[in-house]
């Protein structure tokens, strides 16, 4: 089958405050949807707090490095890293609320990438005379500002092979302020969740928003995070590039760590929901699938590179994704048909 | 309808045109039902391929007269055929989605962004190609021989049907041969102004025979453009016959035939998606958040606003039933904002109203583009820190994404409850 460029991009920060997942507030919601929605509100704040710690904590691990760089640090820092790409990970399918504003989750992670805009900028800033600070740093995009140009100048192997390449000053004056900008985002994303708790829960129609986040994060999950470098998508070939983090070999990792992140913090009130709706059994079969699906990437590896390389490992990679589709099936054809939710258009039918 | 035109000139338009068109089948006095509505819908379809064809026959046409006698003059009529020709291709935009027949054909016509070095010669300087790409700098037009995919290959000729088969060589989408962005970058080269006024450049001396040719190889050069801009003509030709109501056995027959609700589905699903996903996502979120010249559509030529503008008329075409030919005649009949009336007149107005005021955001970027003095074309817009830019287009996303939501009302008002596309195992 032919296809046209399909370069799908994830635009969850398309809608901006004014627009489609605005929820009008509406009187007459239930107590029991009220509950649930307390219960997720509760949970993604508590994500949303883990990220914000965990970039904290990475912000002033740069700094430490980039003051006394040694073995030591850089592990500290590397290790910092991936914990606070973690937790974002883990609350990467909140596509609605605070994550809207200013385009924060494309701030946050650029992705897909398919042209290397991350390189072109992090070579522009670190080549060019002027200082480098917050101001040049957001001025330079999105691409700029977030988890991948900090995974550029820590895991990008010719990058990590030239005299620009940490600890450099000028590269060390980009990862201290990208890593300021990330946490600076990160800790006002926690705070204006937390202010938006009142509104999320009286406001009915937050249920099916949050309901449809899950199944576009799924979506993306499967086709486009998986099935793309996998060539299940628009192109047939195996290609590392197309997935997430493959600077870091994190690119299953990461995968992981957002369907942890549903489990953990979506899957709770979703169950909440079907259980006011007398369908416990499908949050049964959820529960599970969660669970069996998780377990599925014990038998993987954090990257990809080495997975698309080896057929025995590709065939278990298969199983996963079959896996994760199911899951989806699951919550789409079962869950949100239960709930009378429907999926409309959503930002990431581009291609 | 264009805003200059009134309305009294093109109804009567409108009446001549479809008193001498027997291939139109709908009138402005077919009583509105769901039947009617998609069979009007693909008569929209045809009349919009039908002028789609004619421009790129033009554009075959001006382009053999620069290979006849390439001079600065023959490349600038060239280069105005070509965008002559996208105002009718993009208004058919909004048929791709939905339409497995278009989706599964467009990308020979219209994939983009492309890694340009696959064609011809490039300033590597700063050519940012798809990673992993190994086509991306094969430079067809130098290299009779090439390798991609472990599969090396050998390019004596161009044809149309040489050029299909390269396209997505080695299974990279970046690898587009055809269709009107090769042909752009053929007729204007790269535009290496960045964030600065300008676009490509390329001499027609690109096209000379003998001694004359600058940048080597003109005759591939001159071969590949001839052969490209054929292959265009040849695609439309058979994109039309699809939607033609004379052909046993195309496309508009099968879909006549289904079910009226699932023409509806096909409509709404290419308006919703053509107005979120692709156009106010995919080619200008990303491009003026990213403030990434790569990502602009008509890179090249510089003609991306028109490209947008066309794209956004495409859905009011089909929402109202209505389409004006290259003519000036004004196709019309019944349409999907009759039957919304007819139940939800405040819906219908509201939706009416958000098209209008997305038309007017893509006229603004579309105006101050074709600005008399100091014009800012798209490539400017999205420039860190042009604060006039980046409002020109975050209004327009704004109204497609209003006019998005009004999309999804209307399919439930039409009884259309599932927007999931019969996507022929597409991945939206």
């Amino acid at each position: 089958m032919r296809h046209s460029l399909r370069r799908a991009v994830f635009l969850s920060a398309l809608l901006s405050a004014q627009t489609l997942s605005v929820a009008i507030a509406e009187p007459q919601d239930s107590p029991a949807e009220q509950n649930a929605r307390a219960l997720w509100h509760e949970n993604i704040a508590i994500g949303y707090q883990a990220l914000a710690t965990s970039a904290q904590a990475l912000s002033d691990t740069a700094t430490l490095y980039c003051d006394a760089p040694s073995e030591h640090t850089r592990q500290s820092l590397e290790s910092q890293w991936r914990e606070a790409f973690s937790n974002w990970q883990a609350v990467r399918f909140v596509d609605f609320g605070p994550i809207e504003l200013d385009s924060r989750a494309w701030q946050l992670q650029f992705w897909p990438d398919p042209k290397n805009l991350v390189g072109t900028k992090a070579r522009q800033l670190l080549s060019a005379d002027a200082p480098i600070n917050r101001q040049r740093v957001t001025d330079s995009g999105v691409a700029a500002e977030g988890f991948p140009m900090l995974e550029y100048l820590l895991f990008d192997a010719p990058f990590n092979q030239t005299e620009q390449a940490l600890p450099g000053d000028r590269s060390c004056a980009l990862l201290k302020t990208t890593a300021t900008v990330v946490k600076d985002n990160a800790t006002d994303l926690s705070a204006d969740w937390q202010a938006l708790a009142e509104h999320y829960q009286a406001t009915d129609s937050y249920t099916a928003t949050t309901v449809r986040s899950a199944m576009t994060a799924l979506d993306i999950l499967v086709q486009k995070r998986l099935g793309e470098p996998m060539g299940l998508g628009s192109s047939q070939r195996r290609l590392v590039y197309a997935g997430d983090a493959w600077r870091s070999g994190q690119s299953l990792a990461a995968a992981e760590a957002s369907l942890s992140g549903l489990q953990r913090y979506f899957l709770p009130g979703l169950i909440r929901e079907l259980e006011y709706a007398d369908q416990r059994g499908i949050g049964n079969d959820l529960t599970d699938q969660f669970q069996a699906t998780l377990a599925r990437f014990d038998a993987l590896p954090d990257d990809l590179a080495s997975v698309l390389e080896d057929d025995q490992r590709y065939a278990r990679l298969q199983n996963l994704y079959i896996s994760m589709q199911q899951l989806e099936q699951t919550m789409t054809l079962q869950a949100a048909v239960a709930l009378g939710i429907r999926q409309g258009f959503n930002s990431s039918d581009g291609d | 309808m264009s805003p200059t035109q009134p309305l009294a000139i093109a109804t009567a338009l409108a009446s001549l045109y479809l008193a001498g068109c027997s291939t139109l089948t709908g009138t402005a006095h077919t009583p509105a039902t769901p039947e009617t509505v998609v069979s009007h819908y693909a008569d929209l379809a045809l009349a919009t391929y039908q002028d789609a064809l004619t421009t790129a026959q033009r554009l075959d046409i001006a382009v053999d007269a620069l290979l006849d006698n390439p001079t600065e003059q023959t490349l600038a009529t060239a280069k105005q055929a070509w965008l002559a020709s996208r105002i009718p291709y993009q208004q058919s935009e909004v048929f791709r989605f939905g339409n497995a027949v278009v989706d599964d054909w467009e990308g020979q016509l219209n994939a983009w962004p492309l890694d340009e070095g696959l064609i011809d010669y490039v300033d590597t300087t700063n050519y940012q190609y798809e990673l992993g790409n190994e086509g991306a700098s094969a430079n067809l037009v130098a290299n009779s021989r090439l390798t991609v995919g472990g599969e090396a290959l050998t390019v004596n000729t161009f044809t149309p049907q040489v050029l299909a088969d390269l396209n997505e060589i080695g299974g990279s989408e970046a690898n587009v041969a055809t269709g009107y962005h090769a042909i752009e970058f053929l007729l204007w080269g790269q535009d290496l102004n960045g964030f600065d006024a300008g676009n490509g450049n390329r001499p027609a001396t690109d096209y000379a025979t003998g001694a004359e040719c600058t940048n080597g190889h003109c005759d591939r050069r001159r071969a590949y453009l001839d052969a490209a801009t054929d292959l265009l003509v040849d695609d439309l030709e058979w994109m039309t016959d699809q939607w033609s109501p004379n052909i046993a056995g195309n496309y508009r027959a099968s879909l006549v035939a289904d079910e009226a609700s699932t023409g509806l589905q096909k409509m709404l699903f290419g308006m919703g998606s053509l107005s979120l996903g692709e156009l106010a996502g995919e080619r200008m979120k990303v491009a003026l958040e990213a403030n990434s010249p790569e990502d602009e559509h008509d890179c090249f030529s510089d003609n991306t606003h028109n490209s947008h503008y066309y794209n956004g008329l495409g859905v009011v075409n089909v929402y109202t039933g209505t389409y004006q030919t290259i003519d000036g005649k004004l196709v019309e009949g019944p349409s999907l904002s009759d039957l919304v009336a007819a139940d939800q007149p405040e819906l219908d107005a509201t939706l009416r109203q958000q098209l209008e005021t997305s038309m007017a955001a893509l006229g603004a970027i579309k105006s101050a583009a074709e600005a008399p003095s100091n014009p800012m074309a798209f490539d400017q817009m999205i420039e860190p820190g042009n604060q006039a830019g980046s409002t020109l287009i975050n209004t327009a996303i704004q109204g497609l994404v209003a006019q998005t939501y009004s999309i999804e009302q209307v399919a439930l008002s039409v009884g259309v409850n599932d927007l999931q596309p019969d996507d022929a195992g597409h991945t939206f």
